[in-house]
């Protein structure tokens, strides 16, 4: 019935907090474009500038302690986390995710995703300063 | 030979429906491909941050584990790697204008373009990887 | 006189209690224009009268008789059974509850496009000059192929290509219509920003009306109304 459907539609993932989708694929795009150059250049580095493609220990320390790679890696760690859980949130609704069961897989990938970060930003952490 | 009665989707209907290649155009294709390599590359994202995980293990691990990196099974593990990353890449690069709503009219040539470079690329990153 | 070529039809059945699915066939007599409708007429005729079938027109302006063909979605009045193989596999429309055999709820379709707006533009009043080299999207059948054919449609709160190429034809004139209330229903993670550009929908449209191209430009009139929001600025009135 078109009735149904109408309602279906303005019930559809119009919570208050929930960021526009507009906004949602935009930043979806963003990182995007974002990751086409941060990994080409954290490609580059890693494997094109290296004698054999691949650091021995002493050389990844050496190389993550410059301020710039630091800065770079930091914000290719969010980037691809942000990107890649948006990611899968997408292909979970492409799948029928709705509903309460949306809401709650979608406060899972948010955590996972901010646990991501944390632990990334740690292991940097751990090698510039103190390994 | 079974299909799935085409119903309301849900799912794993939805799923298989995805599994179904007749009557598809090279739009859906790419389409699909973009969810496949998106979703490897989520997986592999993951399992870098465990691999670099051995660092905090000192020089004695990691310089192991760059000497098993070496091997060929490895080598071409990498190589598919930089081709779902190319693919995922310029096909998303085509995604993000087309669905900007630019260059509507050259969806097809943009799919192409973004084939010819993924070649290119991988074919590159191969022939660094494998003889470099 | 040699034998009539015959073809091996290999057609869904269910019925709405819910017995099936599975398929049936039927060898039917074949010509160089037959089309997949005649046959299933035929069927029905000759062999089956239960077997279930949708048509009106019997010449692709009506958009009923939509279905899936060895897989691909066509109108069964215009599709000839000539090349294409043997046996061929005829199919309901995907994305869509089936009632029976090849017959599936169109509210499903009707039911979407009616929210977004229906453009009811007669050629002979003519549009805007301007759009004149645009689409006609009044000449969509409403016939269901794009909402099967599209990848992501399996989705059932997904409005689909139809309405969502229905909501950018009534933005681009509104004639009446709210502009904003059409963006704020297109405006969501299951309207316009759910297409990934796979332009299987344009593809598959029997009256070419490219709703993969109108759901990009839905986009971009999106963006363009929403980005200003986004830096503060003051909020533009949609075109009228």
């Amino acid at each position: 019935m078109a009735t149904r459907l109408q309602e279906d539609f303005s019930g559809a993932t119009r919570w208050r907090r929930r960021p526009r989708p507009t906004f949602a694929w935009l930043a979806q795009t963003v990182t995007g474009v974002l990751l086409l150059v941060l990994l080409t250049v954290h490609m580059v580095a890693q494997h094109l500038v290296v004698e054999g493609g691949l650091r021995t220990y002493d050389q990844v320390i050496a190389w993550i302690r410059n301020p710039v790679v630091l800065v770079v890696e930091a914000l290719l760690l969010v980037c691809v986390t942000w990107h890649g859980i948006a990611g899968v949130h997408a292909v979970l609704l492409d799948l029928g995710l709705r509903g309460r069961t949306e809401r709650v897989v979608a406060r899972i990938l948010g955590d996972v995703a901010v646990a991501t970060v944390l632990y990334g930003l740690w292991l940097l952490y751990m090698l510039a300063f103190r390994g | 030979m079974t299909r799935t009665g085409p119903e309301r989707g849900t799912g794993g209907r939805q799923a298989s429906r995805w599994l179904d290649p007749r009557g598809r155009h090279l739009g859906t294709w790419a389409f699909l491909a973009n969810r496949l390599t998106g979703l490897g590359l989520v997986a592999y994202l993951y399992l870098h941050l465990v691999i670099l995980s051995t660092l905090l293990r000192g020089p004695e691990a990691w310089d192991g584990l760059v000497r098993l990196f070496r091997n060929p099974v490895f080598l071409a593990f990498d190589v598919l790697l930089v081709l779902g990353l190319a693919f995922h890449g310029f096909n998303g690069l085509r995604v993000a204008l087309v669905g900007s709503g630019l260059l509507v009219d050259r969806h097809k040539a943009l799919l192409a373009a973004a084939g010819i470079l993924v070649g290119l690329v991988s074919l590159v990153a191969a022939v660094r990887i494998f003889f470099g | 006189m040699s034998t009539p070529r015959t073809v091996l039809l290999k057609v869904f059945r269910s019925t709405p209690a819910g017995h099936g699915p599975r398929y049936d066939e039927f060898r039917v007599p074949v010509g160089p224009r037959t089309t997949v409708l005649d046959a299933l007429l035929a069927a029905r005729r000759d062999q089956d009268p239960s077997l279930a079938v949708r048509h009106s027109c019997l010449h692709g302006s009506c958009g009923t008789c939509g279905m899936r063909v060895n897989g691909r979605e066509v109108l069964a009045c215009l599709t000839r059974l000539d090349g294409l193989g043997d046996p061929v596999v005829v199919e309901p429309l995907a994305g869509l509850s089936v009632m029976g055999d090849l017959v599936v709820d169109m509210e499903g379709v009707y039911g979407r496009v009616e929210p977004a707006g229906r453009p009811l533009v007669r050629a002979s009043e003519g549009a805007r000059p301007e759009l004149e080299e645009l689409e006609r999207f009044e000449d969509c059948l409403e016939c269901g192929l794009c909402l099967s054919a599209c990848p992501v449609a399996g989705d059932p709160r997904f409005l689909g290509p139809a309405a969502l190429a229905a909501a950018e034809r009534v933005l681009e004139e509104p004639r009446g219509a709210d502009p904003k209330a059409v963006l704020g229903l297109v405006d969501d993670a299951h309207g316009a920003w759910r297409c990934h550009a796979a332009f299987e929908c344009s593809a598959v449209c029997p009256a070419g009306v490219d709703p993969g191209g109108a759901i990009m430009r839905l986009r971009r009139r999106l963006l363009a109304d929403r980005l200003p929001r986004l830096v503060g600025r003051y909020h533009r009135e949609a075109r009228p």
